[in-house]
C-alpha cells in the first residue's frame, strides 16, 4: 500500500510537470473546466431569478445539491476519471500493451497514467461552490457532518464506478470518446431534487443506478430533508462498484492488439 | 469532398448512434425540470410550458444539423504542421472545411436527426413541425453557416497560439451558453440580453429555434420572422468577412517545416 501511494505521488508529479510545459494552456483549461461546471448552477439561478423554481425547494437548497455533485466530480476527475480518456486513447493507438507488461496491477497502472491535471479546475470550482453553498444553510451539527462524509464517499464511489465502466467500454468500442456524453446525460438526473422526477425515474436513480447519491442524498442530509430510498441507494452503490470493477476486468479479457 | 467525408465518417456510425441515447435522455431531464418549474405558472419570460418543451426538443434536433468541428480540426492541423499540405492545394481551406461539414452533417441528418425526430414523435408525442417551414429552413441554413464561420474564426486563433485547446474550449462553452443551448436567452437579465443581441452567437442557434417556434423575442424586442432572418443573414455576411480578415492576418503567422 505504501509503495502504491509512493508510485501514485510520483505519477502525479510527472503529470503535473508534463502539463506545466504549456502553462497558459493549462491555466486556461483548468479555468474553463471550472466555468463549464458552473453552467448548470447558473441555469438554475436564472430560473429562480425569473421568479420560478422547483416546488418545495429554495435556490440555495438546489444549489447545495449541485455543489455536492461538483465537489465529488472535482475529486474524482483529476485523480481517477482520466482512466477513461487514457484507456480509450492507448487502446486506439496500440500503446496499451506497454501497461500490460508492467509489474503492477493493471487497473492501478491504468489509473496512474490517467491523472488529469487540468481537471484540478473542477476540484477548485467544486470546493469554492461547496463552501459558498454550505454557508447559505444552517449548520446541520457534528453528527450529520460525519454522516455527510460517509455519503460523500459513496458519491465519489459512484463517480469512480462510472469511470471504470466507461473506460472498460473502450476495450470493445475502440476510439469512442462519446461515452463521456452518455455519462453527462445520465448524471443530469443527479443535479436536481429527486421530487421533480416521476416515480419510475426515482426508482431508477436510487435502486438501479445510484445517481441520487451523487448529490441529492448528501445535500438532503445537510438540509435535514427526508432521505427516502437512501438504504436501497447505498446497497445499490456497493453493487455498482463491484459490477464496474468486474466489468472492467471482463472487458480487459476481450482486449486485442497487434503490438504497440 | 462532402461525399468523401460522408463515407469516411460512415465507418463510425455506431459512434453517432450514441446521439439516439444522449439527446432524448437530456431532453427528458429538461421535460422534468420545466414541468416542475411551471407547476405554479403558465407563462415564464413569454414562453408557455409547451413552447419551452418544444424549445429544448428543437435545440436537440437542430444541433444535429448545425454542429461543427472546424475549430478543432483547424487547430489540430496547425499544431501538428499538417496544415502546410493545405497551403499548396488549389482550393481554399475554408471551402474544404465547409465541404467536410456538409458531408459530416449529411451523415448526422441520416443517423441522428431522423431517428431522434422519430423518437420525439413516437415516444414523447411531440409534433415538431415549424410554424413557417420556409422561414425555418432559411434560418437553419443561415445558422449552419453562422456556426461554421464562428468555429472557423476560433480555429484561426491557432495561428497565434501554439496550444489553443483551452481557449478554444472556453469560447465554445460561452458560445453555447450565449446561443441559448442551455436556457432560452430571454432568461438572462435585460442588460445581458441587449449585449447578446449584438453578438453573433444568437444567430447560430437561438434565432433558428425561435423561428422554428414561430416567434422571436430578445432584449424586449420582437421581430417578424422575415425581419429577424434578414438580420441573421446580415450577421452571417459580417462573419464571413471577419473570418476572411482573420484568415489573412493569421496565415501570415503560419510556419511549417514540411510533413
Amino acid at each position: 500500500m505504501k509503495s502504491q501511494v509512493k508510485i501514485y505521488l510520483t505519477a502525479f508529479k510527472n503529470a503535473l510537470a508534463t502539463r506545466m510545459a504549456y502553462r497558459i494552456d493549462l491555466f486556461v483549461s483548468a479555468f474553463i473546466m471550472l466555468v463549464f461546471e458552473l453552467i448548470i448552477p447558473l441555469v438554475t439561478y436564472l430560473i429562480y431569478s425569473s421568479g420560478a423554481g422547483f416546488p418545495g425547494w429554495k435556490f440555495h437548497e438546489v444549489f447545495l445539491i449541485q455543489a455536492v455533485f461538483l465537489l465529488s466530480k472535482g475529486i474524482t476527475f483529476p485523480f481517477f476519471a482520466g482512466i477513461v480518456w487514457n484507456t480509450i486513447t492507448q487502446i486506439r493507438e496500440g500503446t496499451y500493451d506497454l501497461l500490460l507488461i508492467k509489474p503492477r496491477n493493471i487497473l492501478f497502472m491504468t489509473l496512474l497514467t490517467g491523472i488529469d491535471i487540468e481537471d484540478l479546475g473542477k476540484l477548485l470550482g467544486g470546493i469554492a461552490v461547496f463552501i459558498f453553498a454550505v454557508s447559505q444553510v444552517p449548520d446541520p451539527g457534528a453528527l450529520n457532518w460525519v454522516a455527510f462524509i460517509l455519503l460523500f464517499v459513496c458519491s465519489v464511489i459512484v463517480f469512480m464506478s462510472f469511470a471504470f465502466i466507461m473506460a472498460a467500454s473502450g476495450f470493445k468500442w475502440v476510439g469512442n470518446f462519446r461515452v463521456y456524453e452518455i455519462f453527462e446525460a445520465l448524471t443530469s438526473f443527479a443535479m436536481y431534487p429527486m421530487s421533480i422526477f416521476s416515480k419510475g425515474v426515482q426508482i431508477l436513480i436510487t435502486a438501479c443506478i445510484p445517481l441520487a447519491l451523487m448529490g441529492f442524498f448528501p445535500a438532503s442530509l445537510i438540509l435535514g430533508k427526508p432521505l427516502d430510498w437512501l438504504l436501497i441507494s447505498l446497497v445499490s452503490c456497493v453493487f455498482f462498484l463491484v459490477f464496474s470493477i468486474f466489468f472492467w476486468y471482463r472487458m480487459l479479457r476481450s482486449y486485442t492488439s497487434a503490438g504497440g | 469532398m462532402a461525399f468523401v467525408t460522408y463515407k469516411e465518417w460512415a465507418a463510425y456510425r455506431s459512434h453517432m448512434l450514441i446521439s439516439l441515447f444522449v439527446g432524448p435522455v437530456q431532453f427528458l431531464v429538461q421535460v422534468f425540470i420545466w414541468r416542475a418549474v411551471y407547476t405554479n405558472q403558465t407563462v415564464l419570460n413569454g414562453l408557455t410550458l409547451e413552447q419551452m418543451i418544444t424549445y429544448y426538443a428543437v435545440v436537440t434536433i437542430i444541433h444535429y444539423l448545425v454542429m461543427d468541428f472546424a475549430a478543432w480540426n483547424l487547430h489540430m492541423l496547425i499544431r501538428t504542421g499538417r496544415f502546410v499540405t493545405y497551403m499548396i492545394r488549389p482550393l481554399s481551406h475554408r471551402f474544404f472545411a465547409l465541404s467536410q461539414k456538409v458531408g459530416h452533417r449529411a451523415l448526422g441528418f441520416v443517423w441522428e436527426f431522423i431517428p431522434v425526430y422519430c423518437m420525439f414523435f413516437f415516444l414523447f408525442q411531440l409534433t415538431l413541425i415549424p410554424a413557417h417551414a420556409g422561414w425555418a429552413l432559411c434560418s437553419i441554413l443561415l445558422g449552419f453557416m453562422m456556426h461554421f464561420f464562428l468555429n472557423y474564426c476560433i480555429g484561426i486563433m491557432g495561428f497565434w497560439l501554439i496550444r489553443a485547446e483551452g481557449v478554444r474550449r472556453m469560447i465554445m462553452i460561452f458560445s453555447m451558453l450565449f446561443e441559448g443551448v442551455f436556457i432560452p436567452l430571454v432568461f438572462f437579465p435585460l442588460a445581458v440580453q441587449k449585449v447578446l443581441f449584438f453578438l453573433p452567437f444568437q444567430f447560430a442557434t437561438y434565432v433558428p429555434i425561435r423561428v422554428f417556434i414561430g416567434s422571436y423575442e430578445l432584449a424586449g424586442m420582437s421581430f417578424e420572422l422575415p425581419h429577424i432572418i434578414a438580420i441573421q443573414a446580415a450577421a452571417v455576411v459580417v462573419m464571413f468577412f471577419v473570418s476572411q480578415l482573420l484568415w489573412r492576418l493569421g496565415v501570415k503567422k503560419f510556419t511549417g517545416v514540411g510533413t
